[in-house]
């Protein structure tokens, strides 16, 4: 073997474990979304269901254990998230737009100045950035007296949109700056000279030239703000958004529902990063398309013409698509033969735990566990979990706590 | 200032100007001063603000030295404990995660091909995309009592009961690593990527070793990215919440939960705050340490 | 419509630096005027206090008479073609055409209808709706000057346009250039370090060194009669005799330099007197290579000298020839290709000779160098 290659085959193996270090646990998350059991879990595989992304389930002992579908608390944090996340876009894309505009035109002292400011919420904890908005606005509020002040001075929304600009706005700023960068100001000049005006040249020729900017910005801005929780969790004061949702569920105990939702948001973002993958070859591919042509035109020379051969190539995308739609038939085949899938293998996993938590109840009694106790949650308590880490079995046959 | 509205018309350099200082004055500074100044003030109520008792005094800071006056240490041993082991940990995430991402980002500029570079690129950011604490919850799924770790463990046989990973604070320190470790990737990759490919042709010629090549050329020329990546993981870890929240065991405490105590649970505010100035100082000092020890400049550390 | 434009003693400063001290010109109305100055030399910076970019600090701009004082670049009746161009790149050719068109609310009909004539006059006719980067380099400058022309400008400001073409595009965008303004009588106004460009195409050029002007004139009077040792040297070639003056007849100067006795004219020292000279000033004698002649029988001139033949150097329509006077004084001449220079050859002795009417003699001063 050669060095080259022994040194390829190196970085290969590191790479892989790199990856299965990073995607690995994501994985592991998304297939518990699909088992029956109460606690998320692959290897005690109870049932292959959809239940964590439905109605969730109601537990033998009478707890509502929430799926996706039938949460309102989720859902109405996942209705804040999306109003604060366009607050913040309407907010911190103008605001990243007009610093590094403001940025081109300022020269030597003045500049670092700026640009050390602009940058420092970045560099500031985002739990400080959150304290510091909700102090300013509670004395605000407080001065403000009753009246308008005071209720947007105390409105967790609109407390969450402001902490959330202060360093959203940063990363805006710093993509604005990246294109600023490659801008010919001359194109300014050349319009001015023309006989715009300052309001026409912003208007036609740099917010033009800004688009992509602006929508990548703008992309960002939200995503950063989707799924803030720093911040948010002190600026929100009473109300809750998505993420301080599932921080809380994943506080109070875990469940497959969070799973579930996790495993959504995966399937989101892999949609988008596809579709803007095969976007951008497109893209490319149609830019070199028109770089020959116009070589081409400009020469007028057959010899430089290339010969395309129009045999069609299969995308090695596709043996991937097989590949997983193999193993996906393939376990699904495995699941139904070995009866784990359906309403039928859920009903049985019921059943059978319900006799071991007759059973179990009859073992507490024994060991004079006072029935109070366990009939007022006492040891599923928030103070407690991590005793109830100590055995599992315990915690998997009360299920969750919500 | 005259030339500015000459520049930009009246219309534009009223937006301008309105959104600058919107933005610096009144998200960046003013809460910030605020904040400091509250962090010595006594904890009132909000109404006797501004009244006779509301002084500076330097309590907030004295009780994390000294503990509160019924305590019976001379030290207020169990808040600078925190304050440093916090401080410790997140140095140590730092370190480990700019050895583990030292190789990935040279691979990524100078080894792969530009199209499985790219590949690699995208399907790295996915995982970054998901929200912080659902990947922390994926962790607690695998460290869990009953959770896959263990049980691949006990079914191997190498072990006989389940190990408590959460309490041992393993998962705490996995998931801290995990978290931020995108944010050394990208400033590695971009500034070796900047490196011309023929630097490293020549010192091969001139009979440097794999080593001395990486030590002499590509750790020098990358120091910015190096700087940025780990002042960015360092501030990330140490002000972090959302890991420490789902994966600490209930007796250890992450600085910014002690804060989040101070601010929520016991409706100290002003001892949050001085708490989170405490936090602010060492970033602060961390970067200007990044400034000074890899010879860069702020605008390099950020881009 | 076309304006003339004058300069009033402008100056312009950047911190302790001047870029442009003290100039004064008047353009003429319909004029093709060119500024010719080496990079740095203040050209650029007096082209964008005409176009408005930038404020003189010291001195006015008048265009048909009237102050410029505070009047933006969008107000002035000019119209500025870029050293880069500057077209959009996110609009298409026409949209870059009529860009001037549609800010001033000209409806979208009447701009179409514009911008195929203007396309038209550059012979781009059915490319409008062509990407800007699907032009070659020709074309795109053809586009920007219809751009500039679209809302008929009464001064047109070139600033280098021509420097980023290669050699054969570049002659010939001298001559569309010169036809164009022919055809729509405006002042051109053209900055440019080429001096051949600037020879071939303007009716009269402005010689600029470290921010002054240094000599204005129409071509051939700035070729023939420098009035400096700069413009001398930068317009055109020349061969430079440092020397004393030893005698002066009428206008007729003897100047020796290095043992060698020189006859020449005394040079210019503006439009309407000559330099007067005594003798013992320190003087630079200027002759040009193509006025230098090897004797014979034919040509037999009233300055006659021998040199030693260093190299002969081909270029195409000429030859040039370096010799070697002494151990400070070289010299070149040329020679069309036609010539038979056989004889010479390296280190062979010639006798040359040059007509005093051809030599000129100039105060001592800074030669151009490049």
């Amino acid at each position: 073997m050669k060095p080259q290659h022994a040194l390829n085959f190196i970085f290969g193996i590191y790479i892989f474990i790199f990856l299965t270090y990073l995607f690995g646990p994501l994985i592991i998350m998304s297939i518990t979304a699909f088992n029956s059991a109460e606690f998320p879990s692959i290897t005690p595989w109870e049932c292959f269901s959809w239940r964590w992304f439905q109605e969730g389930k109601i537990a033998y002992d009478g707890q509502h254990l929430a799926g996706l579908a039938s949460d309102w608390r989720l859902h109405d944090g996942l209705i804040k998230s999306l109003i604060i996340g366009t607050g913040v876009v309407i907010l911190a894309v103008p605001i990243g737009m007009a610093a590094s505009i403001v940025l081109t035109q300022v020269h030597s002292r003045l500049r670092t100045i700026f640009y050390s400011v602009s940058i420092m919420p970045v560099l500031f904890p985002g739990v400080i950035i959150g304290i510091s908005t909700v102090v300013l606005w509670d004395r605000i509020a407080t001065i403000g007296g009753e009246g308008f002040i005071a209720d947007i001075g105390r409105n967790g929304i609109f407390l969450t949109i402001l902490g959330q600009t202060c360093f959203i706005s940063t990363y805006c700023f710093l993509i604005f700056v990246a294109r600023l960068q490659r801008f010919d100001q001359t194109q300014e000049e050349a319009a001015l000279d023309l006989g715009a005006s300052q309001t026409q040249v912003f208007f036609k020729i740099l917010i033009p030239y800004l688009m992509p900017a602006i929508a990548s910005s703008a992309v960002i801005a939200f995503l950063a703000s989707f799924e803030n929780y720093n911040t948010t969790v002190f600026s929100i004061l009473s109300d809750q958004t998505l993420t301080t949702v599932i921080a809380s569920k994943v506080r109070l105990g875990i469940s497959p529902a969070i799973s579930a939702l996790a495993l959504v948001i995966i399937a989101l973002t892999l949609i988008a990063a596809i579709s803007y993958e095969i976007l951008r070859r497109r893209e490319d591919r149609r830019k070199k398309e028109r770089q020959d042509l116009l070589l081409f035109e400009q020469t007028k020379d057959s010899r430089l013409q290339k010969n395309e051969k129009k045999s069609f190539k299969i995308p090695k995308s596709v043996f991937v698509i097989l590949f997983l739609m193999v193993v996906g038939i393939f376990s699904f085949n495995q699941l139904i033969k070995n009866n784990l899938y359906g309403p039928a293998c859920v009903t049985a996993a019921e059943e059978a735990k319900k006799s071991k938590f007759s059973e179990q109840l009859k073992l507490l009694q024994q060991n004079q566990v006072s029935d109070d106790a366990l009939q007022e949650g006492e040891l599923g308590g928030n103070q407690d979990y991590g005793d109830i880490f100590g055995d599992p079995n315990l915690f998997k046959d009360f299920g969750g706590f919500d | 200032m005259n030339t500015f509205y000459k520049k930009n018309g009246p219309l534009i350099s009223t937006y301008f100007i309105i959104a600058i200082v919107f933005w610096l004055v009144f998200l960046i500074i003013i809460p910030q001063l605020y904040m400091l100044d509250l962090s010595f003030r006594p904890n009132l109520p909000p109404l006797l603000r501004g009244g006779p008792d509301d002084v500076h005094t330097l309590v907030h800071y004295k009780h994390f030295i000294f503990g509160s006056e019924t305590s019976q240490d001379n030290y207020n041993y169990v808040d600078i404990g925190v304050f440093f082991n916090t401080i410790i940990t997140a140095i140590f995430v730092t370190i480990i995660n700019l050895c583990f991402c030292y190789p990935i980002a040279f691979y990524m500029a100078k080894v792969a091909n530009p199209k499985s570079a790219r590949l690699l690129i995208v399907s790295l950011i996915i995982p970054f995309w998901i929200n912080e604490l659902l990947r922390s919850f994926a962790l607690r799924i695998l460290f869990a009592g009953e959770g896959v770790i263990n049980n691949v463990l006990i079914g191997s046989g190498l072990i006989d009961s389940a190990i408590n990973f959460i309490a041992l604070d393993i998962a705490l320190y996995t998931g801290l690593t995990y978290a931020y470790i995108l944010l050394m990737i990208f400033p590695l990759y971009n500034a070796i990527e900047s490196l011309d490919t023929n630097q490293l042709e020549a010192a091969k010629d001139l009979g440097s070793s794999t080593l001395r090549t990486h030590w002499r050329i590509v750790i020098p020329h990358a120091k910015a990215g190096i700087a940025s990546g780990c002042t960015m993981v360092f501030m990330l870890t140490a002000g972090a919440l959302a890991t420490p929240v789902v994966l600490s065991s209930p007796n250890t405490y992450w600085f910014t939960q002690l804060i989040y105590q101070w601010f929520n649970m016991n409706d100290n505010w002003s001892r949050g705050s001085a708490y989170s100035i405490l936090l602010l100082s060492v970033s602060v000092v961390f970067v200007l340490l990044m400034m000074r020890l890899f010879k860069v400049k702020i605008g390099e550390i950020i881009r | 419509m076309s304006a003339d434009v004058e300069l009033q003693n402008i100056s312009v400063t950047f911190g302790n630096f001047y870029a442009a001290k003290n100039v004064s010109v008047k353009i003429r109305e319909g004029e093709f005027f060119s500024f010719l100055g080496p990079s740095g030399c203040g050209k650029t910076t007096l082209l964008r206090a005409i176009s408005g970019f930038l404020n003189p600090s010291e001195g006015k701009v008048l265009i048909s008479g009237q102050d410029m004082a505070g009047i933006g670049p969008n107000k002035r009746p000019t119209s500025l073609i870029f050293q880069n161009l500057a077209l959009f790149p996110l609009m298409s050719v026409s949209e870059n055409i009529v860009f001037s068109l549609e800010v001033r609310g000209v409806g979208k009909l009447e701009r179409q209808k514009r911008a195929e004539e203007l396309l038209e006059l550059i012979a781009l006719s059915g490319q409008g709706d062509k990407k800007v980067h699907e032009l070659s380099g020709g074309q795109r400058q053809r586009v920007a000057i219809a751009r500039a022309l679209a809302i008929e400008p009464e001064v047109l400001l070139l600033d280098e346009p021509l420097s980023a073409l290669d050699l054969k595009l570049r002659q010939k965008m001298r001559t569309e250039l010169r036809a164009i303004q022919k055809r729509v009588g405006i002042t051109f106004i053209y900055i440019t370090h080429d001096q051949g460009e600037a020879l071939t195409m303007s009716d009269r050029v402005a010689v600029m060194n470290e921010g002054e002007l240094e000599q204005v004139g129409l071509c051939d009077d700035v070729y023939d009669y420098p009035h400096t040792p700069f413009v001398a040297t930068f317009v055109g070639e020349n061969n430079a005799f440092y020397g004393k003056v030893t005698s002066v007849q009428n206008d007729l100067v003897n100047v020796e330099s290095s043992g060698i006795n020189f006859f020449a004219k005394a040079g210019k020292k503006d439009e309407n007197s000559n330099h007067s000279f005594s003798s013992g000033d320190d003087v630079i004698l200027f002759i040009r290579p193509e006025s230098i002649f090897i004797k014979n029988d034919n040509n037999k001139l009233d300055n006659t000298f021998t040199a030693k033949v260093n190299t002969i150097e081909f270029e195409g329509n000429l030859k040039n020839i370096y010799l070697k006077m002494n151990s400070d004084m070289s010299l070149k001449f040329s020679v069309p290709n036609a010539v038979d220079t056989s004889e010479l050859s390296n280190n062979t002795d010639v006798e040359l000779t040059f007509s005093s009417q051809k030599a000129i003699v100039l105060p001592k001063g800074a030669l151009a160098v490049d």
